[in-house]
């Protein structure tokens, strides 16, 4: 009788015990078989009615029982504060991260690096010259006339009758052109001034990237396939481009290149003026003058020159609308790039 | 310069080719349309209305409410213009219709309650005009819902052309047209005048100064009518954006406009002796223009005088003295042609910039002042019922005559990369009145008319063929050559210095090199900018600091206090008083490190830190390291002369000063405005780049174990950490290979005016174990030496 009762609750209990998930359903337990009322110390309230001769023996069988159950409760007791334990002792993987601080380059050095990179991977070197410039490196020695109207067309900063900050990056043109014999294929950057009333289109300084390419065959279709393939490399494959005639005294002939509006994808909006075209750099043939001026051979040598500036650049490719915020060095500005 | 397509098309046929294309056309041939207006366009939707009624609007006594006839339906329109009335026939802009000013459509709208459907125009809302005091008050025969296009004749394309400064020839409606017939292969139509033998007995030109005046070319009308030129000839004036001020002055205008030759028309009664004298100012005089001003002459400033006095500054003003006037009977039209150079210098002289001067300085035709002279007295007498003297009076000493030119077909393709049709090419040339006078297999040869200046070589000739023949037909090519010499980069140094101050945190920043005398004088000999845009901008900078802690007072403005910013660029200062030379200045390149504010915020498992000198010198080390110059600079401690800095130091590499910085001084800090600590350093950039090597070695990893020591003494307090560590180094044997301070402490414990430093050594040998005995025995000798030279006492350990 009172084995037959161990039995069934030696059942229930190892069904019961499996599925404990937490103290509270463990304290249940402990109480329905443990407690002074509990399923167990009924089982000695019958040993009462055993007969002596059987009393030891199924007291041993009960002992041994209740000791069995003991230790599977005390097992899965011991499981459930270990984990409760290691779950105290863990980490909150949950909280932030310690930040590294790692700084910028100037959204315009980005864009001139981009610049840099395509430029040279076409076979250019990259050289530097002076901002203080003489008057006959930044006009003369580039076929501006003294008293030629073409000198309107760059208001210049004079330190003196014969100095100027240079108003272009081709004055280092003429310094590599006397430096070294042709081929001479090199972009110039650089930082330039112009005596502009400043506001949020202009700025009296801004920088340029000027390209130079001479040697005994170069054309003015070179010129229009590197150009178009910088465009390309830079804006993205499927812009289209124009070339369109102008004038600049160091180039004949003179042109300046225009790209589809990336902005309104050519149909016109008030960045590109509705036209649906944005200027993005002037270009040319080296003129034959700039030639005699650095001692090169004009029947023998041809070249291409080209200049654009990084700030308009830079402009159309970030959305930015207003050219001061480049040189106010605004921290929440310089942090975002 | 604006340009009339009904005027232009006097003058070449363009067919039915639509506005949109003949603008691309223009631009695609060198006339760089800015703009403009197709007034068929713009003027669409607007009519003649009638105004019916007008009464005082019930809300608003500024405004009227009226009643509109539009020659269908009455319509109530709100009117805020003082002149409107009742029985005026007026600009009526229906709703739907968009307003040119503002350029907004415009709707069915309730003004102070009242219901407004359309809007009665004034000049200024229709771009027509500037006055904005009112509506435009039509002529009352106009028939009410007649459009405006053709109740006003706005039927014209005005077209803004930006012109190159090489271009004077395409000043002109003629010179534009010009261009239009080569691309469109039509024929230029040059309006006719009648031959004109050359006489002198009317009047007297006497050209003085040649050189300047190469032609002097006069016309006389009699017994003309000043008076209101009429309506073709205003509406012409009006449309290309000048006033027309009266038949004369305008037929002026008119052929100035037509075929690019500035004319001045003086008072013939009031030459004296009637004569004209072309001659240059022999001293400094002042003389008053036709505006009522005085002006400035510099010596040399060519002018026309009469027999005594002079009259106009040539090529630039008349002057007051012999202006036309309403009781003006006799004209003298002069048309002449002056050395450009001569023109700019007076204008930029006087700084004074007219029509005529614009295109003198550019560079006029000196064989078409006749033809001008004598069309513009043809239309005067034709408009103001004046009489025409027979003859021409026309000094030209020394006739310009065509350059002629010799273009080489393979010069062409070698030029542009391919090549051209040789008939092409010789259509395009005529076109442009470059008049072939010979041909062989190879050549052609040309004569440039003298309104082209500016084709002076073979190379210009190629550039107008390019330029008609279309940039488009030119092939783009997809391969380049590159040859296999040496590719150099200037600014592979730079660059490699700013990926290592990013990395250690700063953020770049690009500074105006332009300063105010104020700031630039803070450091250096600034170099002053002769015509600066303002004074805030009127020296270059001598160094970079002084734009960095503009930059640091602009951000702590806008809250932004912790910061760490760097700058590459050039400075300048004097070495002279005059700058002649590369001799009389230095530009230098630098490099500027600047921190201020918090190194570190506070987070919640970080605490906050301030930059302070330490870690200013820590950036550097850092820095100095990755461009592989630690252990080559040394720095040195002295007071800077200048009271800069409170706490100074610079880095030498062999006795030279390669940089310097430190903590700076509050003085400076407040004339910038700042009122927190600035920790910044000066490179000299180019020096920087001198000693950096350009070579590395691998240095192999050691492979003996090292042997570690620490020790820490009580020194005196004034005793400073170099001197102890360079004592240390020298002291000990070469198995001792680095000592680094790791501890100060100060404390009354330790005494007074005491202070404990504690180093730890490292030992090795590259080439074996080094036994515990040895070390021992180097250690404690340094032990000895360091107790023994400073007086200090080690503590237990
Ligand atoms: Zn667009």
């Amino acid at each position: 009788m009172l084995q037959e009762k161990i039995k069934l609750i030696n059942k229930d209990f190892s069904f019961e015990i499996k599925s404990i998930k937490d103290a509270k359903q463990l304290d249940d337990l402990r109480v329905k078989y443990f407690s002074k009322n509990g399923l167990v110390p009924s089982l000695f309230a019958l040993l009462k009615e055993a007969t002596s001769k059987e009393k030891p023996l199924l007291g041993k069988i009960l002992n041994e029982f209740r000791t069995d159950l003991q230790n599977q409760f005390d097992n899965v007791n011991s499981q459930l504060n270990d984990i409760k334990n290691t779950n105290l002792n863990k980490l909150d993987l949950t909280l932030p991260g310690v930040i590294s601080n790692i700084g910028s380059k100037h959204i315009l050095t980005q864009t001139l690096d981009e610049i840099k990179f395509i430029f040279k991977g076409m076979g250019f070197s990259v050289h530097e010259g002076p901002e203080l410039e003489s008057d006959y490196n930044n006009f003369e020695a580039l076929n501006f006339a003294q008293d030629h109207p073409a000198r309107d067309m760059q208001d210049t900063f004079f330190v003196s009758d014969d100095f100027v900050l240079r108003t272009h990056t081709s004055p280092v043109q003429i310094r590599l052109m006397k430096k070294q014999k042709p081929p001479v294929r090199a972009i110039m950057p650089g930082r330039v001034y112009r005596n502009e009333a400043v506001s949020s289109r202009s700025y009296c300084m801004f920088h340029q990237v000027e390209g130079l390419y001479v040697d005994t065959d170069v054309t003015f279709a070179e010129l229009k396939g590197t150009l178009a393939s910088f465009a390309k490399q830079f804006y993205g494959d499927d812009l289209k481009f124009r070339f369109r005639p102008s004038f600049f005294p160091f180039t004949e002939p003179s042109a300046e290149m225009d790209i589809t509006c990336f902005i309104c994808k050519g149909d016109g909006c008030k960045i590109c003026k509705q036209s649906g075209w944005l200027e993005i750099l002037g270009c040319g043939m080296v003129d034959p003058n700039v030639f005699d001026n650095v001692g090169y051979d004009n029947e023998k040598y041809t070249g291409y020159a080209f200049g654009m500036g990084i700030e308009r650049i830079a402009m159309l490719k970030f959305g930015i609308t207003d050219i001061r915020v480049f040189f106010e060095n605004d921290y929440r500005f310089l942090k975002q790039f | 310069m604006k340009i009339s397509l009904n005027w232009l098309k006097e003058y070449v046929d363009i067919g039915n080719l639509p506005v949109p294309e003949l603008i691309s056309l223009l631009t695609m041939s060198g006339l760089e349309v800015e703009d403009y207006k197709d007034q068929n366009e713009i003027y669409k939707d607007f009519i003649v209305g009638f105004v019916k009624d007008k009464k005082k609007h019930p809300n608003a006594d500024r405004l009227s409410l009226c009643t509109v006839y539009n020659g269908k339906e009455d319509l109530q329109v709100v009117c805020g213009a003082p002149n409107v009335d009742k029985g005026q026939k007026i600009i009526f802009a229906p709703v739907g219709s968009t307003i040119p000013k503002g350029n907004f459509v415009l709707k069915k709208a309730k003004i102070r309650g009242t219901e407004s459907c359309g809007m009665i125009c004034s000049e200024d809302e229709l771009g027509l005009g500037d006055n904005h005091d009112g509506i435009l008050v039509l002529d009352s025969s106009l028939v009410e819902g007649t459009p405006i296009c053709d109740a006003l004749n706005l039927n014209d394309v005005l077209i803004e052309i930006a012109i190159t400064p090489n271009r004077p020839d395409a000043l002109s409606h003629i010179g534009v047209a010009r261009d239009i017939s080569a691309l469109l292969g039509k024929e230029l139509k040059i309006p006719k005048v009648k031959s004109s033998k050359s006489i002198s007995k009317l009047a007297e030109i006497e050209i003085e100064d040649k050189l300047n005046c190469p032609r002097y070319s006069a016309k006389i009308v009699k017994n003309v009518k000043i008076n209101e030129s009429p309506a073709w000839l205003k509406n012409k004036i009006k449309n290309i954006g000048l006033r027309p001020i009266n038949n004369i002055v305008d037929v002026t205008n008119f052929v100035m406009h037509e075929v690019g030759q500035p004319l001045h028309a003086f008072d013939l009664n009031n030459l004296s002796k009637k004569k004209i004298i072309v001659k240059s100012t022999k001293e400094i005089s002042t003389f008053k223009t036709l505006d009522s001003k005085d002006r400035k002459l510099p010596k040399d400033t060519l002018m026309i005088c009469d027999g005594e006095k002079p009259i106009a500054i040539a090529g630039v003003m008349g002057g007051e003295n012999s202006e036309i006037n309403l009781e003006t009977k006799d004209i003298l039209i002069e048309s002449a042609y002056f050395n450009p150079s001569s023109i700019r210098k007076t204008s930029k002289a006087l700084a004074l910039n007219t029509d005529a001067s614009y295109r003198f300085e550019r560079g006029t035709n000196p064989n078409i002042t006749d033809f001008a002279a004598i069309r513009a007295a043809e239309l005067i007498a034709e408009v103001s019922g004046g009489k025409i003297e027979e003859g021409i009076i026309d000094n030209y000493p020394n006739k310009i005559e065509p350059k002629k030119l010799t273009v080489r077909f393979t010069r062409i393709s070698k030029l542009l990369g391919f090549g051209i049709d040789k008939e092409k090419i010789k259509n395009i040339l005529s076109a442009l009145e470059l008049n072939i006078i010979k041909e062989d297999k190879d050549n052609l040869i040309v004569t440039v008319p003298t309104f082209r200046p500016d084709i002076e070589r073979e190379v210009d000739i190629i550039e107008e063929i390019a330029r008609i023949n279309g940039y488009e037909n030119i092939p783009t090519i997809s391969k380049i050559s590159i040859t296999l010499d040496k590719k150099t980069d200037e600014t592979t140094f730079t660059e490699l210095i700013k990926s290592v101050a990013n990395s250690l945190g700063f953020y770049e920043m690009i500074n105006n090199p332009l300063l105010s005398k104020e700031k630039a004088m803070v450091i250096g000999d600034p170099i002053i900018v002769k015509n600066p845009q303002n004074l805030d901008m009127e020296y270059l900078r001598t160094s970079l600091i002084q734009g960095g802690l503009k930059v640091v007072s602009h951000n702590i403005k806008f809250g932004e206090k912790d910061l760490q910013l760097y700058e590459v660029g050039n400075v300048f200062n004097k070495t002279k008083k005059n700058i002649k030379s590369f001799d009389d200045f230095t530009e230098k390149s630098k490099l500027l490190f600047i921190v201020t504010g918090k190194s570190t915020k506070k987070e919640w498992n970080v605490n906050e830190s301030g930059y302070d000198f330490y870690k200013l010198k820590g950036f550097l080390n850092s820095f100095e390291r990755k461009i592989f110059l630690d252990n080559v600079l040394n720095d040195s401690y002295n007071a800077h002369e200048s009271n800069f800095y409170d706490n100074y130091f610079q880095k030498n590499y062999k006795g030279k000063k390669i940089g310097e910085g430190g903590k700076l001084n509050k003085k400076i800090l407040e004339q910038f405005d700042i009122s927190q600590d600035v920790f910044l350093f000066e490179y000299d950039l180019e020096y920087l780049k001198d000693i950096a090597p350009d070579k590395k070695y691998y240095i192999e990893p050691l492979k003996f174990p090292k042997i570690y020591r620490d020790f820490a003494f009580i020194f005196d307090k004034e005793i400073i950490y170099n001197s102890v560590i360079e004592f240390i180094s020298k002291n000990s044997s070469e198995l001792s290979k680095s000592v680094r301070i790791f501890d100060l402490f100060e404390n009354e414990s330790l005494g007074k005016n005491k202070k404990s430093l504690a180093f730890a050594l490292e030992y090795y040998s590259k080439d074996r174990t080094l036994t515990e005995e040895e070390v021992e025995k180097d250690f404690r000798s340094i032990i000895a030496a360091v107790t023994k030279k400073f007086d200090a006492q080690l503590r237990g350990n």
